[in-house]
């Protein structure tokens, strides 16, 4: 941290440690000497990040030793929310916990304990296994707004998701709704040298947003409009004949019906729709589609648009499949999982869940892609054809709003405890009001954490965990890469932090598990996964110490060995996947969770389109508002509006104002800028107020400018396919606030 | 001799204050100090034909440095190698330098007392190692080297590019350079 310390000195060893900030797990070196972190810097040899540290990753020694940091297991003594607290011992909470969660399941079945998480910054194999050895199938994430429902329509159509980009020989990259230029730093960093050497560089995106800044085509789209641009490129690249008559006619099933399915979805038809011109649609489609190889990101963006999301992700995937970007030089391949190391599924003890608990997942009955029915039947494809299945934590998991409404409603069973591990869920999931009246309903919270969150503070327990470089980390895409980079701890845990793996473990034993959790530390977790790799090592830190990564060797068109992982075994562009679990085999034209067309009087009312939920720096979701070095960026919660519009409204830059949906408002201050359409308003995710009063009902202020007041959870803005909530493409209205409308309750 | 310079490729700049928040971190500097603020010019233009820069600050290491001379107590020097720095203990304080700096790259540190600026890590720097807003730099938006070696990334960026020098006209001769769009007017 200091530049007055030696790192020449005696006795200073070099840890190779990772961020954990965010889940691009930069690498970090750090100086460590009795047991203490001196320093820390980018590592130089990581392949992604190569030595470069965004924001967030220098400030893993404030992070490290904060005092705001929860360092003790903590006991709930006075009322929920009352922040009166007891320190204990690990012992104690956790055989206390044991002993509810026993209760509950003898009194309401095990399926009456949910489990609640948020991005990936744990080890969550753990939790499933935890979960499913206790029998309960309700473990969620707010992962049906990252990417997930995304890997599983696609996983469907061609047999896994092409998250793998294949750029170096690129001559293409689309990103569709992606901003690495603040969420992916070594993203954006390999895009720019690309760029420079011919990439042509699509991005799709409401805002002129710092990537779009660089692109060679900016697509300033209507938020929740992204089906209809999908559809439209398929039009063209079809009808104009783009796409790979060779690839379509041997490996695709389904061209014919999918030609004549979107010979009406044509750029005229999609341009009042998506607020762009005929041209810009044709011209995208045809960059696309002509300079190949090309790619279209991961990316989280469609997972967020609720009710369109599926077929979008469905529309979307269609056009790398025709236009034979899949699993070629260059394009975006299909790695499937590891036969190599042991991954993440295998971890998770799946077939330790009885399949009448199965049957109970919360949500399964009405969103059948990412809970139990659509992940059984393609884990059964991809075991066939792969010959093992995606992580079934993520890719399979109760529907989060229907959780909290079984919380409050007791439908369609009652669930009374709710373990939350590295989420807050208050700030991050959809509709605050449902979510917190569940989180302050249940009978019982326990939450693992660094921070004394709004959502830890109304639990009865909360656990230290330990941060970035108190733990190790293995990288390998939710578990679902075929390539894997480790890093290893640079200490111990400080104070009485521990592991989540300890967590999930150390919990299951107290609950009888013990024979099932071999493994005493996570490095031994590690190495078991580690160990079939053959680097003959005899430890996981050897293993990161010697080798660190493990790229096999590419293999492409693996296609054409072992076929797609569908029952035809080829790209099924009309999906018998889709069309088995109740679900439109094509993807039909729906319009955005709120629009003017569908709902005419919602948008006489709010006439503003809202897009929320997008990625920016300093921060990283809800997190890291307590840090001072980086606070001083974004001291204050800023939404964008263009100023032909504010000016309509009497507002100006700096002002304070409502931004207000059906389901409530939030304040925050207007930031007038060129780089959004004057009928789009955004607000940045996250915001709450660490330094104001942490108790309720003031919860540090987390409704007061938190973006997820506005989203919406409603069973019918949802995807009908996964459930995922609307963070985009909703109808809201902005005014300034005033003295008076202050005082109105809302 | 070395003379050591930097090169700004905005082109490159997405303008994620990591530098920023690297000297910080790493200089220990209080919260009202920054060396190298980066301001984001833009968006110009009215949607949707926008343009945006980003444009990295630091002290630019100038030649012609109007600081060293303001400077009553000598404790604003130049190295041979073009480094400016201020020694600490001969600083009064008296903000000549901050009045003088057409850059604004001179700030009070009001917790010691004086005044202090970007002095390209030069710890660092002695150490063969780069300064700390480089080294962090995903985008290698930042590039240091010297500008006496004809083989250095500086100097060929310097001597084969465009790179412009922010207030050329006042004869400062910074040894700070940016490469721009050539669309985009400073």
């Amino acid at each position: 941290m200091s530049k007055n310390i030696d790192l020449q000195q005696e006795g200073i060893q070099v840890k190779k440690s990772a961020c954990y900030f965010c889940h691009q797990n930069c690498g970090v070196l750090a100086y460590v000497k009795d047991g203490k972190v001196l320093d820390i810097e980018g590592d130089p040899d990581f392949p992604t990040n190569q030595g470069g540290l965004c924001c967030r990753g220098n400030i893993a020694m404030d992070h490290l030793d904060h005092p705001a940091r929860v360092n003790f297991p903590l006991k709930r003594v006075g009322e929920r929310g009352a922040g009166q607290w007891q320190e204990i011992s690990w012992d104690q909470a956790l055989t206390e916990i044991a002993e509810k969660l026993a209760n509950i399941r003898d009194e309401f079945g095990a399926e009456a304990v949910a489990t609640a998480g948020g991005t990936q910054r744990t080890d969550d194999w753990a939790r499933r296994r935890f979960m499913n050895l206790f029998g309960s199938p309700n473990g969620f994430h707010n992962s049906h707004l990252c990417w997930i429902p995304t890997f599983m329509v696609e996983t469907a159509i061609y047999g896994w998701c092409p998250f793998d980009l294949d750029l170096g020989s690129s001559r293409c990259l689309v990103l569709w709704g992606q901003n690495p230029g603040v969420s992916g730093m070594p993203e954006i960093h390999h895009i720019m040298e690309l760029k420079e050497k011919g990439l042509k560089l699509i991005v799709i995106d409401p805002r002129y947003s710092e990537t779009a800044a660089k692109a060679d085509m900016w697509l300033p789209i209507r938020p929740g409009s992204d089906l209809a641009l999908a559809l439209a490129w398929l039009h063209v690249i079809i009808y104009e004949g783009l796409f790979d008559p060779e690839f379509t006619d041997e490996w695709c099933v389904g061209f014919g019906e999918l030609a004549e399915h979107v010979a009406d979805f044509s750029p005229e038809w999609a341009a009042p729709l998506t607020w762009l011109t005929e041209e810009q649609i044709r011209e995208s489609a045809i960059m696309y589609a002509s300079n190949k190889p090309g790619n279209i990101q991961w990316g989280t963006s469609i997972d967020q648009i609720g009710k369109p999301a599926g077929a979008a992700m469905h529309a979307r995937a269609l056009l790398r499949a025709i236009t034979g970007n899949l699993d070629v030089p260059g394009s975006d391949l299909l790695t499937g999982p590891s036969l190599e190391y042991v991954t993440d599924e295998e971890m998770e003890a799946n077939d330790q869940l009885p399949e009448e608990q199965k049957a109970k997942q919360i949500g399964s009955d009405k969103f059948k892609m990412v809970t139990w029915p659509g992940y059984s039947r393609i884990a059964e494809l991809t075991k066939e054809v792969w010959g093992k299945a995606p992580t079934a934590e993520w890719m399979c998991e109760a529907h989060p709003p229907s959780v909290f409404r079984a919380i409050l409603t007791e439908k369609p069973y009652p669930v009374k405890a709710l373990l939350v591990s590295a989420t807050n869920p208050i700030n991050s999931y959809g509709e605050t009001k449902l979510t917190l009246a569940a989180l302050k309903a249940v009978e019982f919270m326990v939450t693992c954490e660094y921070w004394l969150t709004p959502t830890a503070m109304l639990s009865d327990y909360v656990l230290p965990i330990a941060g970035a470089l108190e733990r190790p980390t293995i990288t390998s895409s939710y578990g679902c890469a075929d390539f894997l980079l480790a890093s290893q701890r640079a200490i111990q845990p400080m104070y009485e932090r521990r592991n989540d793996y300890n967590f999930w473990r150390d919990l299951g034993v107290k609950l009888g598990q013990k024979e099932m959790w071999p493994w005493e530390t996570v490095e031994d977790a590690y190495f078991a996964k580690i160990e079939p790799l053959g680097y003959g090592v005899e430890s996981y830190d050897e293993f990161v110490e010697n080798h660190r990564f493990h790229f096999p060797e590419r293999e492409y068109q693996k296609y054409k060995r072992i076929g797609f992982a569908t029952p035809s075994r080829k790209v099924e562009l009309y999906s018998s996947t889709l069309e088995a679990l109740g679900y439109p085999p094509l993807p039909p034209y729906i319009g955005p969770a709120e629009n003017e067309t569908d709902d005419p009087e919602i948008a006489a009312e709010y006439p503003f389109v809202l897009t929320t939920g997008g990625g920016h720096m300093p921060y990283h979701h809800s997190e890291h508002f307590q840090i001072k070095t980086l606070r001083f960026l974004s001291h204050e919660p800023y939404m964008s509006m263009n100023p032909a519009a504010a000016a309509k409204l009497s507002i100006e830059e700096g002002d304070w104002v409502w931004i207000e949906t059906k389901r409530g408002r939030i304040k925050q201050k207007a930031n007038l800028t060129q780089a959004i359409d004057p009928r789009v308003i955004f607000t940045p995710r996250g915001w709450w107020y660490p330094e104001r009063d942490m108790r309720d009902p003031e919860l540090g202020g987390c409704l007061e400018s938190n973006t997820n007041i506005l989203t919406s959870c409603d069973d019918d803005d949802c995807d009908p396919m996964s459930g995922s909530w609307a963070n985009r493409g909703l109808l809201c209205k902005v005014y300034k606030v005033t003295a008076e409308n202050e005082k109105e309750a809302k | 001799m070395a003379r050591y310079a930097m090169v700004m490729d905005t082109r490159r700049c997405v303008g994620c204050h990591s530098c920023t928040v690297a000297c910080r971190v790493h200089n220990e500097l209080p919260l009202d100090m920054i060396y190298n603020p980066v301001v984001t010019v833009g968006p110009t233009g009215v949607f949707p034909n926008v343009r945006m820069t980003n444009l990295p600050l630091i002290c630019m290491h100038c030649d012609n440095s109007p600081c060293v001379d303001a400077c009553p107590t000598g404790a604003s020097q130049q190295r041979p190698d073009g480094i400016v720095f201020v020694e600490e203990k001969k600083c009064i304080s008296c903000k000549a330098c901050v009045m003088a700096c057409p850059y604004g790259a001179r700030v009070p540190n009001h917790e010691k007392g004086t005044i202090q600026k970007c002095n390209f890590c030069m710890d660092r720097v002695d150490e063969g190692k780069l300064p700390h807003c480089v080294k962090t730099c995903h985008q290698k938006a930042r590039i240091f080297g010297d500008m006496d070696d004809p083989t250095s990334e500086v100097y060929k960026l310097v001597n084969n590019g465009y790179p412009v020098r922010l207030l050329g006209e006042l004869n400062t001769e910074p040894y700070v350079f940016y490469i721009v769009d050539s669309e985009v007017k400073l």
